[in-house]
């Protein structure tokens, strides 16, 4: 993390889209390094070493999800994507390929400010960083591997926990049905989707208040899941806004 | 006419004089033999009045030569005594020729005016499509010009609450435009078959649980309530096209229904499929036929109230068609509107038992 404002990777070929990117993100606190095309994002990432890149999938030289990859290869940055609807299998690419995040467009810059929050949250934790998971009224202890709900504990089996610490390592960021299924039951499961309709359903009737309207344990339709949860003890007061 | 139809026709009429005779059999004992003559010209009429000319000659010389030999003296054979049988023949064949050649004007002009019902029909949706772009587009570009205008053009002589109501038209204008665009786009690919449906095993309570979180602002003014087994199977579909089908009716039961009214979602098991509905207490359905509802461009009784695109509902049936279900709008007695759509129930494969703690 370099200093208290952190520094942003815009890659976007779209000068008017940039631009407003550009005033909200400088407003909120962050400098902003523009890249108006793939080759050229690929070159700034290694010199500008940003903390976090945005990445739009329509560019016009270098697929975005190429980028990613090019990315990955050197770094664990967080990196969101924006995505047209009609990039739908991008998208997912995408993040199979190493992407954090997705916004799709049009969006509200208050869903791109936040997405931004949650990854540079997750770059400063590091890996394991967190272990205390607060769900309502469930909470997870993932390193002693309790959990309780109002105080009881509950019993999660081997699969089902696997699959809860698999979303907690990627906290409020979205988790592919690929990389859930092949880091729960291995990659020769990675188009079981059937397992994780099941095991989810399992796992909300344990720790969600109202299973069939989940507040923690959330779907995104046709990509794959997100984990909402608080965390509790270590960062507290870090992250201001 | 197909080839397929011909033999169907020459079977038919085959058929239709097997019958005459059997019923001139059953008259003869008790009948003239020109009622016999008669059953045969029925016989004719209905092949000429149902097939085409082929058919319709094959039955007047089939019906005459059975005629003839069946019951004509001397039975048995060919010879014509009585000249009055020729012009029996000739009459029969004459009136098959005459309503066969009737019938197929009239079959002719059927097929043109179908032509011409379509031709009007895209006409309707072409123009109807244009309607609704200067209206539903013009309109809201109207809107974000003349706000952002404002705001560049005077922004700081405004307190910072203009400012802010001004900024939030722009984008809300902005979003109704983007959904609007792509609906279009959308009802574009469904009918082009442009989609590929790339299926996976779904929960519905998932999709249910998404859709509401997406539309949550829209249907913020409604009291949602669901109803879903906990223990529904899962279904092998698209399950973001599901979920848009399914927002669709949850939109469309906002937008005619009452602030405070409830909305429910519920799901059965039925045979082998999955039924979902989406049912409201509002003013209930117009009169006529519902199935209307489903075309394009079709608003409902209080469009003025409700805005929306005339797509919704039809993108709803083209995305449950193409996954083989069926969509249907029902009257709610005591008021208010039932949309149901069907999905197929596959029997999914097993998840292996995890060993017990």
């Amino acid at each position: 993390m370099s200093g208290l404002r952190p520094n942003v990777l815009v890659v976007e070929d779209d000068p008017d889209i940039r631009r407003f990117l550009r005033a909200t993100l400088t407003a909120d606190g962050y400098r902003v390094v523009e890249s108006a095309s793939g080759r050229r994002a690929a070159i700034d990432a290694g010199t500008h070493k940003p903390d976090v890149a945005i990445v739009d999938l329509g560019l016009p030289d270098l697929d975005g999800v190429e980028l990613i990859r090019r990315i990955r290869q050197w770094s664990p940055m967080p990196i969101i994507v924006l995505s047209a609807r009609t990039q739908e299998t991008s998208k997912i690419e995408a993040l199979d390929a190493g992407a954090d995040d997705y916004v799709t467009k049009p969006f509200a810059v208050g869903e791109l400010l936040a997405r931004l929050r949650v990854a540079l949250r997750h770059a400063r934790r590091g890996p394991g960083g967190h272990c205390l998971l607060r769900l309502s009224t469930a909470s997870v202890d993932l390193e002693q591997r309790r959990v309780t709900r109002a105080g009881r504990a509950v019993h999660l089996t081997p699969i089902e926990f696997r699959l809860l610490a698999c979303m907690a390592k990627h906290l409020g960021m979205v988790v592919t049905h690929r990389q859930l299924l092949t880091e729960v039951w291995g990659p020769t499961h990675e188009r079981d989707t059937h397992y994780l309709r099941v095991y989810m359903k399992q796992l909300r009737d344990k720790l969600e208040e109202d299973p069939m309207q989940p507040r923690h344990l959330i779907t995104e339709t046709g990509v794959g899941y997100r984990l909402v949860a608080e965390e509790e003890g270590d960062f507290v007061g870090e992250d201001g806004n | 006419m197909k080839l397929s139809g011909n033999w169907t026709g020459y079977g038919a009429a085959v058929a239709a004089t097997g019958a005459a005779t059997l019923a001139g059999w059953a008259i003869t004992p008790r009948f003239d033999l020109v009622n016999v003559a008669m059953v045969y010209l029925l016989a004719v009429v209905v092949v000429a009045y149902r097939f085409a000319r082929g058919p319709a000659v094959l039955a007047s010389v089939a019906s005459v030569a059975a005629f003839d030999v069946l019951f004509v003296p001397p039975r048995g054979t060919f010879s014509v005594h009585d000249l009055q049988y020729m012009l029996t023949f000739a009459i029969m064949l004459a009136v098959g020729l005459l309503i066969s050649g009737l019938m197929d004007r009239v079959r002719r002009q059927a097929a043109e005016r179908a032509a011409l019902e379509i031709a009007s029909e895209t006409e309707r949706i072409r123009s109807a499509l244009l309607a609704s772009i200067s209206h539903d587009l013009r309109t809201p570009l109207a809107v974000m010009a003349g706000a952002s205008s404002a705001l560049a053009a005077s922004g700081e002589r405004m307190s910072a609450a203009e400012r802010n109501a001004l900024a939030r038209s722009v984008f809300e204008q902005a979003r109704d435009m983007s959904d609007h665009v792509a609906s279009v786009l959308q009802m574009a690919r469904l009918e082009t078959g442009a989609i590929e449906l790339e299926r996976d095993w779904a929960a519905l309570p998932e999709i249910v649980a998404s859709v509401l979180d997406r539309l949550r602002e829209r249907l913020a003014a409604h009291r949602v309530l669901l109803d879903l087994p906990g223990d529904l199977p899962l279904v092998r579909v698209n399950a973001a096209l599901i979920e848009q089908a399914l927002g669709n009716l949850l939109e469309n039961a906002a937008r005619h229904t009452a602030a405070g009214t409830v909305v429910r979602v519920r799901a059965r098991q039925e045979d082998r499929q999955l039924v979902v509905s989406v049912e409201d207490f509002g003013p209930g359905l117009p009169d006529g036929d519902l199935e209307r509802l489903f075309a394009k461009f079709q608003h409902g009784a209080s469009e003025s109230s409700g805005g929306g695109t005339g797509l919704g509902l039809a993108i709803c049936r083209a995305i449950v068609r193409l996954h083989g279900g069926r969509v249907w709008a029902e009257r709610v007695p005591g008021g208010g509107a039932a949309f149901r759509f069907t999905l197929a129930i596959e029997p999914a494969p097993q998840v292996p038992p995890e060993p017990g703690p």
